[in-house]
């Protein structure tokens, strides 16, 4: 693999955050050095977080009320290069420094002086989070407005359209929070992080937030081994098949009787039947190799009930949780082994919803406790919603070293992903080799988005860190780079580009 | 007078900060007919709770289904709202797994499966039954009359039960199963599509008598309907208003219609699912359903009682909890008297909507009067604040009230908009989020409540009891309960082009003298009820 020259240290230095930096062309390789007969796959993992506490510094935080000075929990606090050292969230990654490369200091530029709607600078955010940063993060695209909507296509939908109608399923897209935990209000918006072409409310791709559905729909497809039970799938394919032609037949009766508004509704629920039917009728995927059908994740964990959407007071035990643990699991083998048979070639996990009002408690209880995640020395258990705790939310437990141990749950889900790829034999090397993964948190920690002067927010489009696994294109992971306030949307570029993009944009930002 | 709904606004200093909720809906320009003589409405799919009613009523299955394997619905404040439905891949692959799940259960087990096939069938491949079978299903399940070919496209699923397959278990139930599993993915049963004939006005349709039933069972069931209500539809009664009069009568003494109208005060007023423990919210519930129940079903009379009832339905845990006295019965109706307290606001469900920081909020109850009783749009702050931290006020600010300082200071951008909130929110104070009455802030003895609030420019007061009888002398409550009603009654935000028909139903509802059954009758009833207008794009 040819490197490109190493252009770090010339960029060093540069100030300002040029949306069009070419900052990351050092982490991209010649193209086309894909290992050989096996796709491109990309990922991206989002958490509902940011990377810190308001108005605690990286290296303070307050434990069982006592208030700590002590660094390494920052995600990015370390050196930049290789073998940088792993801080709190990263512990996941143990074992996985070469495989992941860590880009820090991106920043979403924003207007300081106007917080009006057309006021916005080119891919920058509207000046409210959390909506403002949405489109910007995902989309590259400017935000104009306070609402949940990415301007333009996603990532994730760039790769699937990229390789339509080469896979069984155009992309998988995939959500581990089913509800929005605050009595009173429901989610609006806030649980899409994949858009089609052009962006807006009509091209968000709506996450399945069903393991057992979205299992279903990915592996009830294959042609199991044995005769009898290769006949038996054949009759129930046949049969599902029927049924679909049975609906899709009275398309034009119920259609061409109402007016247009409910015909463009009705049409696009039966487009997405037509599709259905064409996942099933698509040559059968095959067991075989790597390629299994992974165990049935049963019945999903029940869905917890609201709560007040606050800190450790009113966030009560059993309301804002969903197991979303064992759900994130699930979706990541379901992913795992999408990659693995070449069922889909893009997939996003949305593991938190934007501004995530999920309970901290379990998961901060079991820190350490849970396969993948290492418990700090210092921690205590948090309590209060996941956006809570950023707000300092419980009194005794606040600022950095909470921040990061809840970041690092939402980690080890990643982690767990690239260990399962790297694990999977493909073409001379493993699954990795022909992946890139992403993992994105909601907000970075620094100046506050909203009022322009507050610093160490989490409301914050500045300091954001993305996480970069995977060998595909030749990716060289290890590295952790500085990304000198490039815009977030720079490496997902780059990671498209490892994924066989062609182009050099995303949205309104190019490299 | 309505100055509220024409949206004329003589408040000149709030003008800035005030807007009429009903601008959301406006698309498209002037609908072709006016709103008078036919309502805008689009296909509606079946909201969650809408679908598992539905295959409770149709197969009996009680396993709430949809609300496991579909995504959920928006609430807006109302779950039903179809401008904001969208079909996705998410959505098909779980309706797909959701109708072969019932299908499967509904044919497995016996009792059901004799309810749902009205026959012995003579083999797996025996069409006569499966036709009966499918004459009796498709007519509920579809909610309209069947014609011949509706019931020959189901006839390739006999296939399935007379194929001589060695390795499958198949009967005449297989075709069966898949008959009904077909039926629970087909859009005319996921939605409500409407189509109606045309009538003498342009762009005006005459819906039909099954139509019209779809509208009333899923109105005041969220159901479909059922086989007297079906009868109606199919001899022609229900397209008199005499005849849907008749029917809504009956239709309002089924628990079902109950069960809807807790639903809908809920949603509107935000208390579908509060932040307490379960056996709090169950008591509250059981107190604020007996005061609906009460002043809408048992006990004719007027509507308005629901905010200035002078006494609740409650239980010894929450007397004591209320600090009111123990009922005689262990359950009963007790006297407020001297609390402060009437009606609806006096229950713990409502004081405990929209709270926010662990503690009341008075910013958020006032957006919860302003909004949901007012029906006025608050706009949101102003990006460069952030809403999620709560005020600061003056450093060293002990209580709330000096901490909400800022939003008071005339000289600030704040106090345009929170004067419209939160001295609405602070004439609540004395009571927290849980509805016990207070002194003072919570732990904090020096912190003494005044409780005094005011709506600005309309009046003062102190207390739920005060609060409720200003929103009802200065016409806010039925005004806007109307406009809530005929929301939810649509499954879409009403248009400002509605404003003069919104007018004509609130002088209907005070002609008849606030009986909110009988207005929901008269709605029924109306010739409006039985057309609809298509929709603009």
């Amino acid at each position: 693999m040819a490197m490109k020259i190493n252009r770090r240290a010339i960029l060093k230095g540069m100030a300002g955050a040029a949306v069009s930096l070419p900052l990351l062309e050092c982490m991209l390789p010649a193209r086309s050095s894909t290992a050989q007969g096996a796709p491109a796959r990309y990922a991206i993992l989002f958490a509902g977080q940011a990377l810190g506490c308001d108005n605690y510094a990286k290296n303070e935080s307050r434990i069982d009320g006592q208030s700590v000075t002590e660094g390494g929990h920052y995600i990015a606090d370390t050196n930049y290069g290789r073998g940088f050292a792993l801080t709190t969230p990263l512990l996941p990654l143990q074992g996985m420094e070469n495989d992941f490369t860590m880009v820090s200091n991106l920043a979403i530029p924003f207007n300081a002086n106007s917080s009006d709607g057309s006021a916005v600078p080119t891919a920058g955010a509207y000046r409210d989070f959390h909506g403002g940063g949405c489109s910007p993060l995902l989309s590259g695209t400017r935000s104009t407005s306070p609402e949940y909507v990415c301007n333009g296509i996603t990532s994730d939908q760039v790769i699937a359209e990229l390789n339509a109608g080469q896979t069984t399923h155009e992309s998988l897209v995939v959500r581990s929070q089913p509800g929005f935990y605050v009595s009173g209000y429901s989610f609006a918006g806030r649980q899409y992080i994949s858009y089609g072409p052009g962006g807006g409310r009509n091209a968000r791709i709506e996450a399945q937030a069903s393991p057992q559905v979205a299992y279903r729909s990915l592996f009830t497809g294959f042609v199991p081994d044995g005769d009898d039970d290769a006949a038996r799938f054949d009759f129930e394919l046949r049969a599902r098949g029927s049924v679909l032609d049975l609906v899709l037949e009275k398309r034009a009766q119920l259609v061409n009787n109402v007016g247009r508004a409910d015909q463009e509704r009705l049409e696009r629920h039966f487009d997405e039947i037509r599709d259905l039917e064409n996942r099933i009728n698509a040559l059968p995927p095959v067991v075989g190799g790597q390629c299994l059908v992974p165990p049935d994740p049963g019945a999903d964990p029940p869905i917890g009930g609201d709560h007040d959407g606050g800190g450790t007071g009113s966030v009560t035990a059993g309301s804002g949780y969903s197991d979303e643990h064992t759900r994130s699991r699930v979706f990541a083998d379901l992913i795992h082994m999408a990659f693995v048979c070449d069922l889909t070639r893009a997939a996003s996990l949305q593991i938190t919803a934007f501004q995530s009002h999920m309970n901290a408690r379990p998961i901060a209880d079991s820190l350490g406790m849970l396969p993948g995640t290492v418990r700090p020395a210092r921690w205590a258990s948090v309590g209060g919603d996941l956006h809570e705790v950023g707000h300092n939310g419980d009194p005794n437990n606040r600022g950095q070293i909470p921040s990061a141990g809840l970041l690092q749950w939402h980690i080890s889900h990643y982690a767990y992903l690239i260990d399962k790829l790297r694990s999977t034999p493909e073409a001379g090397g493993t699954v990795l080799d022909n992946s890139v993964i992403i993992f994105t948190p909601e907000a970075g920690h620094g100046l506050q988005l909203n009022d322009g002067i507050s610093q160490n927010q989490t409301h914050s489009v500045e300091n954001m860190v993305m996480l970069m696994a995977g060998r595909a294109g030749g990716l060289n992971p290890g590295e952790h780079v500085n990304g000198n306030r490039a815009h977030p949307a720079t490496v997902l570029i780059a990671a498209m580009q490892a994924a066989g993009y062609q182009g050099n944009t995303l949205g309104e930002v190019s490299l | 007078m309505f100055p509220r709904i024409a949206g004329v606004i003589a408040l000149t200093a709030l003008v800035a900060c005030k807007g009429q909720i009903g601008q959301a809906g406006d698309r498209g320009g002037p609908p072709a007919v006016d709103p008078i003589l036919a309502i805008e409405s689009g296909v509606r799919r079946l909201s969650q709770s809408e679908l598992d009613n539905t295959l409770r009523d149709l197969l009996g299955e009680d396993t709430a289904p949809a609300a496991r394997l579909l995504n959920e619905d928006e609430f807006r404040p109302f779950d039903n709202d179809y401008t904001i439905q969208q079909a996705s891949a998410a959505l098909i692959s779980s309706l797909e797994a959701l109708a072969e799940q019932v299908a499967e259960r509904a044919v497995g087990d016996a009792a059901r499966r004799a309810e749902l096939v009205p026959c012995t069938p003579t083999g797996a491949g025996d069409e006569q039954c499966f036709r009966t079978f499918l004459n009796a299903f498709l007519p509920r399940a579809l909610r309209r009359a069947l014609t011949a070919t509706d019931i020959d496209a189901y006839m390739p699923l006999l296939a399935f039960a007379a194929e001589d397959n060695a390795v499958v278990d198949n009967d005449f139930y297989t075709a069966v199963e898949l008959a009904v599993s077909a039926t629970l993915q087909d859009p005319e049963f996921l939605y409500r599509v409407e189509q109606g004939t045309p009538g003498n006005t342009p762009g005006l349709l005459e819906l039909d008598g099954y139509e019209i039933a779809s509208r009333m069972s899923y109105l005041l069931w969220a159901s479909m309907p059922d086989d007297t209500l079906f009868a109606a539809a199919g001899a022609g009664t229900l397209d008199s208003p005499e005849g849907r009069s008749s029917e809504a009568l009956r239709m309002f003494a089924d628990p079902r219609a109950r069960a809807q109208l807790h639903r809908f005060h809920a949603m509107w007023l935000g208390y579908r699912s509060i932040p307490h423990t379960p056996e709090l919210v169950a008591a509250f519930n059981r107190e604020t359903s007996a005061l609906i129940d009460r002043v809408i079903l048992d006990e004719p009379g007027s509507y308005l009682r629901l905010f200035t009832m002078d006494e609740t339905f409650i239980d010894d845990s929450l007397a004591d909890h209320y600090g009111l006295p123990r009922p005689a019965d262990g359950e009963g109706w007790v006297p407020y008297e001297g609390t402060g307290r009437a009606g609806i606001l006096g229950h713990g469900s409502l004081l405990a909507a929209f709270s926010k920081f662990e503690d009341t909020s008075p910013t958020q109850r006032g957006i919860l009067v302003r909004t949901r009783l007012m029906c006025e749009d608050v706009p949101r702050p102003p990006p460069n604040v952030d809403a999620d931290q709560p005020p600061q006020g003056a450093m060293d600010a002990v209580c709330k009230y000096e901490r909400y300082a800022e939003h008071r200071d005339q000289s600030s951008s704040c106090a345009g908009c929170h004067s419209l909130t939160d001295p609405i929110g602070f004439g609540l104070e004395n009571y927290d989020v849980a509805g016990r009455y207070r002194e003072h802030d919570d732990g904090l003895p020096e912190c003494v409540i005044e409780g005094s609030g005011e709506i600005v420019e309309v009046g003062s007061f102190s207390g739920p009891g005060e609060l409720s009888q200003l929103l009802v002398d200065n016409d806010y409550i039925d005004t806007c309960a109307v406009q809530q009603f005929l929301t939810f009654a649509l499954g879409r935000p009403t248009n400002s082009y509605e404003a003069e028909l919104i007018e004509e139903m609130v002088e209907s509802f005070r002609a008849g003298e606030h009986d909110f059954k009988a207005f929901m009758i008269d709605f029924i009833a109306s010739d409006r009820f039985a057309r609809r207008a298509q929709e603009r794009l």
